[in-house]
């Protein structure tokens, strides 16, 4: 393991604009900031931090920096980018409840768009928000995952009520009445009951409760209670079960494309989009691809397989600790089944091409180096074969 | 439930390797978790991967039978395909491919899975045990519901031999003593006194081959 110590923590607060004020320990989810004081300061405790930037999009003295999606490279890209659109619409997007842009136009009504994603909107200030329309979008949709099945918890919350602040004021403005607008969305589970065997496994597996199994057979889901982490779809032994814009189909549809435009070794990542933020820029390693999972839980072994047969030199899984999982510790669950995985395909002599990560975004560069390191094992096996 | 664990690859890599299309069949029956479409796809994928290394070019076809060691399902099911597969090679306990051999008499088949036993599946644990042996002569309402056929190493009908220590088996100390554990339940359940009754040796002609309930 590599040392703590020399990590760079992915959020600071800086004492010299700190105002004290507190708004960001009152929001913070995960109570990782709390006030000393004895000595009159705000402390970050960045072992409890999740890094979903609630805190510095509230700060009203600008005195957290995070290290991803910060307002300056957010609107830096949205500069750079819009000049690659048609259109004046900008969609800010809940990587939890929006992985398919193509479903997320429809569900706003709008062809061609501005997307930008985020690990919650909730890192999007009040003032980001008019920063954007004054770079001349004339339309903001925003779409945030349901207040109950936001991962940070807060973040859907706080952006519904900064919407309609901001919507009034905008009106007075002369913006119109909707300028901002805002639609919740949770992607769930989704059941072929002339699939399923009524096995039960999902209402094991499940952390939710949502399964049921009827008496007369087969299953029922409780959608309201459902999470979308995906680990009864990527379990089930009928292949009843599939998770609305993780589907079986589409990640498997994705995996050619994907490794074909790769330059060898060809590491394939399926990572927890809450275990490591993707650059805004998406993959930049001409070596590297990555899917985003709602959780690793919905890792499953069959894409593990199929990207191993389309020519990928090595699949990684990229999770987060047990202890950070957003998803009631899927994620160590999710450990398993690759465990599992990599037994098998150890006894065809394939065990060292799936790796497996458990890493946070709460330090700069822990996950790529996770990755980097798996790329060099491949690569040595790449040599080691050739010689 | 009826306990089994997929053999080496290599085995059955080897096993197949004198055939070319194969059914691969899966039953989605007492196995936990069922060896139903997910297995029968991944053991296809991990042998077409293992097979490349090789130079072996398999044609899989996938099916699962809802129960294989039912001949009317297990018919019903493989018939589309047999006319056009050199064999199968099936997901299901022992049962399974003895069922598609006597379906199919002219089709080889060939077990993917080690059969263990019939057992408990506890979930929690992630382990599963050795729980019934289809002795044909069940004594469990004698003994608290712990079968000392199977569960006592010895297979003793009147424990317990004096052997344990500390509730463990002598001869395997990770396994639970299985007349201590009848000796629990009993208590529990105020019927100690079924332990002084005297138990005969067993008919074990009562175990049977056939039976038509």
């Amino acid at each position: 393991m590599t040392q703590v110590a020399e990590a760079k923590p992915a959020v600071n607060i800086n004492e010299d604009y700190c105002s004290r004020c507190s708004i960001c320990g009152s929001l913070c989810p995960y109570d990782a900031i709390t006030r000393d004081h004895e000595n009159d300061k705000i402390i970050l405790d960045i072992e409890k931090c999740q890094v979903c930037g609630i805190c510095a999009s509230a700060c009203p003295a600008r005195a957290i920096d995070t290290i991803y999606y910060d307002r300056d490279s957010l609107l830096n890209y949205l500069r750079k980018v819009k000049p690659n659109y048609k259109s004046d619409t900008l969609v800010v997007m809940c990587k939890g409840s929006a992985p398919d842009f193509s479903q997320v136009g429809k569900l706003f009504g709008v062809k061609d768009f501005v997307p930008l994603s985020v690990p919650c909107v909730g890192c999007i200030s009040e003032e980001l928000l008019l920063a954007m329309l004054a770079e001349g979008m004339e339309k903001i949709d925003i779409l945030a995952c349901d207040e109950d099945y936001c991962r940070f918890h807060r973040g859907s919350p706080l952006t519904g009520r900064r919407v309609m602040a901001l919507n009034r004021m905008l009106a007075q403005l002369g913006y119109g009445k909707d300028a901002i607008t805002m639609k919740r969305n949770s992607l769930k589970v989704k059941v072929d009951k002339d699939l399923c065997i009524a096995c039960g496994n999902c209402v094991f597996y499940c952390p939710y409760d949502a399964p049921k199994l009827e008496s007369e057979g087969g299953i029922s889901f409780d959608l309201d209670a459902c999470r979308g982490c995906g680990l009864c779809v990527s379990l089930c032994p009928a292949f009843a079960l599939d998770l609305e814009n993780w589907e079986r189909d589409r990640i498997s549809s994705m995996l050619p494309q994907l490794i074909g435009e790769m330059k060898p070794p060809k590491v394939l990542v399926f990572r927890c989009q809450w275990a490591l933020y993707p650059p805004l820029n998406g993959d930049v390693s001409p070596n590297v691809r990555t899917i985003d999972l709602p959780c690793s839980g919905r890792v499953e072994a069959i894409h593990v397989l199929e990207a191993l047969q389309n020519g990928a030199d090595g699949v990684m899984v990229i999770a987060c600790s047990e202890d950070d999982c957003k998803q009631e510790g899927v994620s160590a669950k999710a450990e398993h089944v690759v465990a599992k995985i990599k037994g098998q395909l150890e006894q065809i002599g394939l065990g060292e091409r799936l790796g497996f990560g458990s890493v946070s975004p709460r330090y700069e560069g822990k996950a790529e180096e996770a990755i980097l390191q798996f790329r060099q094992q491949i690569e040595a096996i790449g040599k080691k074969g050739k010689s | 439930m009826i306990v089994t664990v997929l053999k080496p690859l290599d085995e059955i890599l080897d096993s197949i390797s004198p055939y070319k299309k194969i059914l691969i069949a899966g039953c989605d029956g007492c196995t936990q978790p069922p060896r139903g479409m997910r297995e029968v796809k991944t053991l296809k994928q991990l042998l077409e991967l293992a097979g490349k290394l090789k130079n072996k070019k398999f044609e899989f076809k996938l099916t699962s039978v809802v129960k294989q060691c039912d001949s009317v399902l297990t018919k019903s099911t493989i018939k589309p395909y047999a006319d056009d597969i050199d064999a199968v090679l099936s997901l299901a306990c022992g049962a399974g491919p003895q069922t598609v051999a006597e379906v199919f008499p002219a089709l080889p088949v060939i077990p993917a899975q080690n059969s263990h036993f019939v057992g408990i599946d506890d979930r929690e644990g992630g382990t599963m045990f050795d729980s019934c042996s289809s002795c044909g002569d069940c004594v469990l309402a004698l003994t608290g519901a712990v079968c000392p056929i199977t569960r006592c190493a010895k297979g003793l009908l009147n424990g317990a031999c004096g052997g344990a220590r500390e509730g463990k088996c002598e001869l395997d100390p990770e396994r639970d003593c299985a007349w201590e554990l009848i000796y629990n339940r009993l208590e529990k359940l105020g019927q100690l006194d079924r332990l002084k009754e005297f138990r005969p040796p067993r008919n074990y002609q009562k175990k049977a081959w056939k039976v038509a309930p």
